[in-house]
């Protein structure tokens, strides 16, 4: 099993660790792949990928446009809103 | 030395498709509107929210297959693209990875005097993100989601162009191709094309080198200005005993330079995976056959007719499918009139056009008034006023102030082509010119052109100039 890079899940997921935590977690992902790992006990040599087990297709709707007109309560989770944007912190990459 | 070196060029453009409403929700597809006016609770990535799939989306992909000789995918698959950013609200972009809805197709450039094959490796279809605003306030971003879901169309070339005109070149085949098959509104301003572009360099015939990524230019003039900083800066780098390190690059418009954007501090990592909301869109032969009808003439097709069928010169016939309006424009008066379709070319690209440039129309405007304009070149093609005068009607024809044959009346300007008038001040416009016209049977033609000059003098400007020309030749090789 491959070692876990703590600092780079940690940083894709935007999540920030105390530096005492990262063993622990550490330790627990490792934990989980290894849990996960035991599929790799079945032999899949002679079967073909299955990316979906219904096989049916997607559902989809017809290109028509109905509007919500609802800003305000999209809005209403905004950290900080500044007329009809939400505010962020600077954010420039 | 810069000669020594060759730039490898594949591009990534995104198309916004113009459906009425976006990719996997019902709020309007619509640039312009006020800010999250276009935001429903799906776009805003609520929880609990479940995306439906717009087939109108589905159909453009299959049309754009057709049109840029795509293999168009019977199963296709949409993934997640997770990565934390404010305009994307859902943590992830729901694009499409493993298995595209169109790959390996193809267009042709013009290269120089030759035409280029540019290869295409896949095009798919995913959700646009928002808009950051950085310049309203110093400490704060503003976000307005309005294009949150917006249907895009990545569309990835092969490393096949090498210069910054084929890749203009490329580009404008593209927006040619997608506007005339209504699919992308072309309106690289307003972000509807945009183009990321990978751009490595290498010695002429040495292997490939490390590409830098440029992201996002959304103008023909910033994608030429791009790639030439580009190919210098790692061309310096490389002569400086430097190495190339693989990278994604903002170009900064007011500089014309180029500079590295993401952190390198940890590479990106995506974590695909297909997206449980969504099962996998299995096309049948039917639905695809459905759409061809609807891909109609593509300019190639245009261009061969034009040439074959309407013997046009192929620079006219080039300025003519540019666009599709101007080709719908051209066969419309062709449909109309029994005017020559080479004489109405001539027309459209020189006065037609110089006047929709002038009053800044657009060329759909003039849609109404083709009766009045090929009325007006008939009047020209049968010589009942002269091509000057026809030139001279054409602004008013086209600004609605009245039909070509009243406007002929009101402003006198018909053609004096009765021959027995002509001939009388031809009669007259020779008296007293004896040595000239020994001059002319002495060989000399410009006299000729002194006699027309003379006569059509005469009639104010009037006088038909061929029937002038033919009853002075007579007249004079009699004498």
């Amino acid at each position: 099993m491959s070692d876990i890079d703590i600092k780079r899940i940690s940083y894709l997921a935007k999540l920030k660790l105390p530096s005492e935590k990262e063993e622990f977690y550490s330790n627990s992902l490792k934990d989980i792949i290894k849990w996960v790992d035991n599929l790799k006990k079945v032999d899949t040599s002679k079967t073909e990928p299955l990316h979906n087990v219904t096989e049916k297709t997607v559902s989809i709707r017809n290109d028509e446009v109905s509007k919500s007109n609802c800003v305000d309560d999209v809005l209403s989770n905004a950290p900080e809103r500044a007329q009809n944007f939400f505010k962020v912190p600077k954010v420039v990459e | 030395m810069s000669n020594n070196w060759e730039m490898v060029i594949g591009l990534e453009v995104h198309a916004q498709l113009k459906t009425s409403s976006k990719l996997f929700s019902s709020s309007p597809n619509q640039f312009g509107s006020e800010p999250n006016e276009n935001v429903n609770f799906i776009d805003s990535g609520m929880p609990g929210m479940l995306p439906v799939l717009n087939f109108g989306c589905i159909e453009m992909a299959i049309k754009t297959g057709y049109a840029l000789n795509f293999k168009i995918n019977k199963y296709s698959v949409f993934e997640r693209k997770n990565y934390f950013y404010p305009d994307l609200p859902q943590g992830y972009q729901i694009s499409q990875f493993e298995f595209p809805i169109l790959s390996e197709g193809f267009i042709n450039i013009d290269s120089g005097d030759n035409q280029k094959k540019i290869r295409i490796e896949r095009a798919h279809l995913e959700q646009d993100a928002g808009k950051s605003i950085h310049d309203i306030d110093p400490k704060y971003s503003f976000i307005d989601l309005n294009r949150v879901g917006t249907p895009l169309l990545e569309i990835v070339s092969y490393p096949d162009l090498s210069s910054a005109d084929e890749v203009i070149n490329y580009m404008s085949s593209l927006r040619q191709l997608l506007m005339y098959i209504d699919v992308c509104d072309g309106n690289m301003q307003e972000g509807s094309l945009r183009a990321d572009v990978n751009l490595s360099v290498r010695k002429k015939g040495q292997e490939l080198g490390t590409r830098c990524e440029i992201k996002n230019l959304n103008s023909f003039k910033f994608i030429k200005q791009a790639i030439e900083y580009e190919f210098q800066r790692q061309i310096n780098i490389i002569d400086g005993g430097g190495e190339i390190e693989q990278n994604t690059m903002l170009f900064d418009t007011s500089t014309g330079e180029t500079r590295a954007m993401r952190s390198k501090e940890f590479s990106h990592d995506y974590r695909y995976f297909p997206d449980p909301d969504l099962l996998p869109v299995y096309l049948s032969q039917e639905q695809i056959d459905k759409i061809k009808p609807s891909v109609g003439e593509l300019p190639q097709d245009k261009l061969n007719k034009y040439l074959d069928n309407y013997s046009l010169d192929k620079d006219i016939a080039k300025i003519i499918i540019t666009e599709k309006q101007n080709a719908n424009l051209f066969e419309k008066m062709i449909s109309e009139s029994n005017v020559k379709p080479k004489f109405i070319a001539a027309w459209l690209v020189g006065d037609i056009f110089a006047f929709i440039k002038e009053n800044n129309l657009e060329v759909n405007s003039l849609n109404d008034k083709t009766k009045d304009i090929t009325d007006l070149l008939r009047l020209i093609s049968d010589d009942v006023i002269s091509n000057k005068a026809g030139k001279e009607i054409l602004p008013k024809v086209l600004n609605g102030e009245g039909k070509p044959s009243e406007l002929v009346k009101v402003l006198g300007l018909e053609q004096v082509s009765d021959s027995g008038e002509l001939e009388k001040i031809i009669d007259e416009a020779l008296v007293g010119e004896e040595e000239n016209i020994l001059k002319f049977q002495g060989g000399s033609d410009r006299v000729l052109g002194y006699f027309v000059g003379k006569c059509l003098k005469a009639t104010k400007g009037k006088g038909n100039p061929k029937l002038i020309n033919k009853i002075l030749l007579e007249r004079l090789n009699k004498k």
